[in-house]
């Protein structure tokens, strides 16, 4: 079998065990309101080509969602997750032109959002929209990645992505063009 | 001359062609060095990573064991392939056990190693490739020239014409854009159609049985999400033992190889997804063997940035075909002679030794030394060609001689001089061939050292 054949190979031919080295933790984890990352975050996701806005509360990002994207699936409404379930036929979820998430927390230092199963019914939905706009506290935004992993290291989902930006490419003699295969735009509300 | 000088050589024969793409890959090159610059804490960052890696592959048995266990526990389902042949079996099967005939496929370049796609045709599944720059090279029924730009050695007049005759687009019309938006509206049905959806790994995380899988344009996630039915497949060198160490990889991954921060998406695949199927393949196809070669060891390591093309002089102006390895540029040249010593045996040659391979690799690998060793190796394996091999060993027996030495220093400082310029750039003068030799000096350095210092008393 070839399980066994592998692991006995690579037993007899591995070297003396080396050590692993210390995990970082010289990373301050910021809990309290930071206006410079936040700043940070903003114009890093702007280089990625997201966007941004900037709401005062939940009060706020409610009346927001609903002036400006009212047409838009939004799963920050548990209400909607039955009309999108797991087994939901794709073409369904192919008709949607605009999908609203909430997500965890933001990484200044790259400008992207972490968001898992436990913020949407369907793995599809963050991917297959022509826009995704996420709805982030903006207490919730870290300085990088090491920071990032600590967070998710206790709790790992069945699915987890981290999103910078709308889809891209430049496959196509280094030309950037958005909008690949996942969403042409991707917005981020502060709140 | 050797076959990878040869491909180079047309290659190089559209000169504006090849200065493009020495000029497009520069810039990448140049993007890298920015991003690396702006974080002060990268030589550890690199450090680390090498360090995590090594510790990895020396401990590599105890964590593949792990990570299979916390995916079955995630209720994915792990199978183990010793080569290619296995694992091109074992993807048919899944296939087939679904009664499936329509595959979407995101970058792997294991895939690509073991010949799935052909494969997997010859048994009449539709394989589709669904990054955009693998969709357009699988069109043009080519290999990619480089693992993470796989279409970087095409021009968008190319690429609009193929288009044009493949998916109906407007002829002549090269707007990358517009090009890029008819490749959506076509791959997005064949997402649709899939029964199933295959991927390759960046990153197998033991701790918690997770695969990590990074890209830009969101193929990865579309194909896995959309198909009741998705396969991971990964070497077994690609494990890392925490969750916490895919910190220190992330943020080198996408600095290194494209100049970004990170990719668009970081999909953290760990279960399948409700009503799914989940299919993790771990393949060895040699690499086991490899962790015994403690001089080559480091190149196991590699996480497929492609820094090291895009900096190499060699791989910018002779472009990825001209190599005839799965893998181009510099790390390919160490890693192919290790499956494949009789055909690759000139790759380690392909290279100036300059060492700036070595300096972006993000996890150290010490891959202009390997080069040098492979050269011996292959050497004293009597693989290099017969003309290389006997002027080298003539070479050796005059440097050691000091008088032959000067003799015959003197004999080409006369000759160089003195005969046609058609008679000295024969066809045995193969380092003549595109170069010209240097201005003869008058005297030797021998000569010059004696005249100035001992002469006058110096």
């Amino acid at each position: 079998m070839g399980r066994d054949k592998i692991l006995q190979t690579i037993r007899e031919n591995k070297t003396k065990v080396t050590p692993l080295p210390k995990t970082i933790t010289d990373t301050n984890l910021k809990e309290k309101f930071d206006s410079g990352l936040i700043n940070r975050f903003k114009e890093i996701l702007q280089h990625v080509g997201g966007d941004y806005f900037e709401v005062n509360g939940t009060e706020e990002l409610n009346a927001f969602t609903e002036r400006h994207f009212s047409g838009a699936a939004n799963f920050r409404k548990k209400e909607i997750w039955k009309r999108y379930p797991p087994d939901c036929p794709k073409e369904n979820i192919a008709q949607l032109k605009t999908v609203i998430l909430e997500v965890q927390f933001g990484v200044a230092e790259n400008g992207a959002v972490w968001v898992d199963e436990s913020n949407f019914p369907n793995r599809l939905l963050p991917f297959i929209a022509e826009e995704l706009i996420v709805c982030l506290d903006s207490k919730q935004i870290i300085s990088d990645m090491h920071e990032a992993y600590f967070r998710i290291a206790n709790k790992v989902t069945g699915f987890g992505v981290f999103i910078s930006g709308p889809s891209k490419t430049a496959d196509i003699e280094q030309n950037l063009v958005f909008g690949a295969h996942g969403a042409k735009k991707t917005t981020v509300i502060l709140y | 001359m050797t076959k990878h000088s040869c491909k180079a050589g047309q290659f190089l024969k559209n000169e504006q062609y090849a200065a493009w793409h020495d000029e497009t890959l520069w810039i990448v090159r140049e993007k890298r060095d920015k991003m690396a610059r702006a974080v002060p804490e990268w030589e550890k960052l690199r450090e680390r990573a090498s360090k995590i890696k090594e510790h990895t592959l020396s401990e590599l048995d105890n964590y593949l064991i792990e990570f299979e266990k916390q995916a079955l526990k995630n209720g994915a389902q792990v199978h183990w392939a010793a080569d290619a042949a296995q694992f091109n079996q074992i993807v048919y099967n899944i296939i087939n056990e679904n009664n499936a005939s329509k595959v979407v496929k995101s970058k792997s370049m294991l895939t690509e190693e073991c010949g799935l796609n052909l494969f997997l045709e010859t048994k009449g599944i539709e394989v589709t490739d669904t990054d955009l720059g693998e969709r357009i090279i699988q069109f043009r029924n080519e290999p990619p020239s480089h693992i993470v730009m796989p279409a970087i050695h095409l021009k968008k007049e190319e690429i609009s014409e193929l288009f044009h005759q493949k998916l109906q687009t407007e002829e002549g019309n090269f707007d990358p854009a517009y090009l890029t938006t008819a490749a959506r509206l076509h791959l997005r049905q064949k997402f649709l159609e899939a029964e199933v959806a295959i991927t390759g790994v960046n990153f197998a995380v033991a701790e918690t049985g997770t695969v990590v899988v990074c890209t830009n344009e969101g193929n990865a996630d579309m194909g896995a999400h959309a198909a009741p039915v998705q396969i991971h497949c990964m070497g077994i060198e690609k494990i890392i033992p925490g969750i916490v160490d895919l910190g220190v990889f992330i943020r080198l991954l996408a600095r290194s190889a494209t100049g970004q921060l990170i990719t668009t998406y970081t999909s953290h695949y760990t279960g399948p997804k409700p009503g799914g199927h989940m299919h993790i393949v771990i393949v060895d196809n040699g690499r086991s063997e490899h962790l015994a070669k403690k001089d080559y060891l480091n190149a196991l390591k590699c996480i497929r940035c492609g820094a090291c093309m895009n900096t190499c002089p060699v791989y910018r102006r002779s472009g990825g075909h001209s190599y005839g390895s799965v893998i181009p540029g510099p790390i390919g040249s160490i890693l192919a002679p290790h499956s494949q010593i009789k055909t690759s045996s000139d790759l380690p040659f392909a290279s100036s030794l300059c060492g700036s391979c070595s300096d972006v690799c993000p996890v150290k690998i010490d891959i202009h030394d390997q080069l040098y060793r492979w050269r011996q190796d292959l050497s004293e394996m009597k693989l290099v060609s017969p003309g290389k091999r006997y002027a080298m060993k003539i070479a050796g027996k005059i440097l050691s001689k000091s008088k032959m030495y000067d003799c015959l220093g003197k004999t080409a400082r006369y000759v160089i001089k003195n005969l046609p310029h058609k008679l000295i750039y024969n066809r045995f003068n193969i380092w003549g061939k595109g170069r010209e030799l240097p201005e003869v000096p008058k005297e030797s350095f021998k000569q010059w050292y004696k005249r100035t210092y001992q002469e006058k008393g110096g």
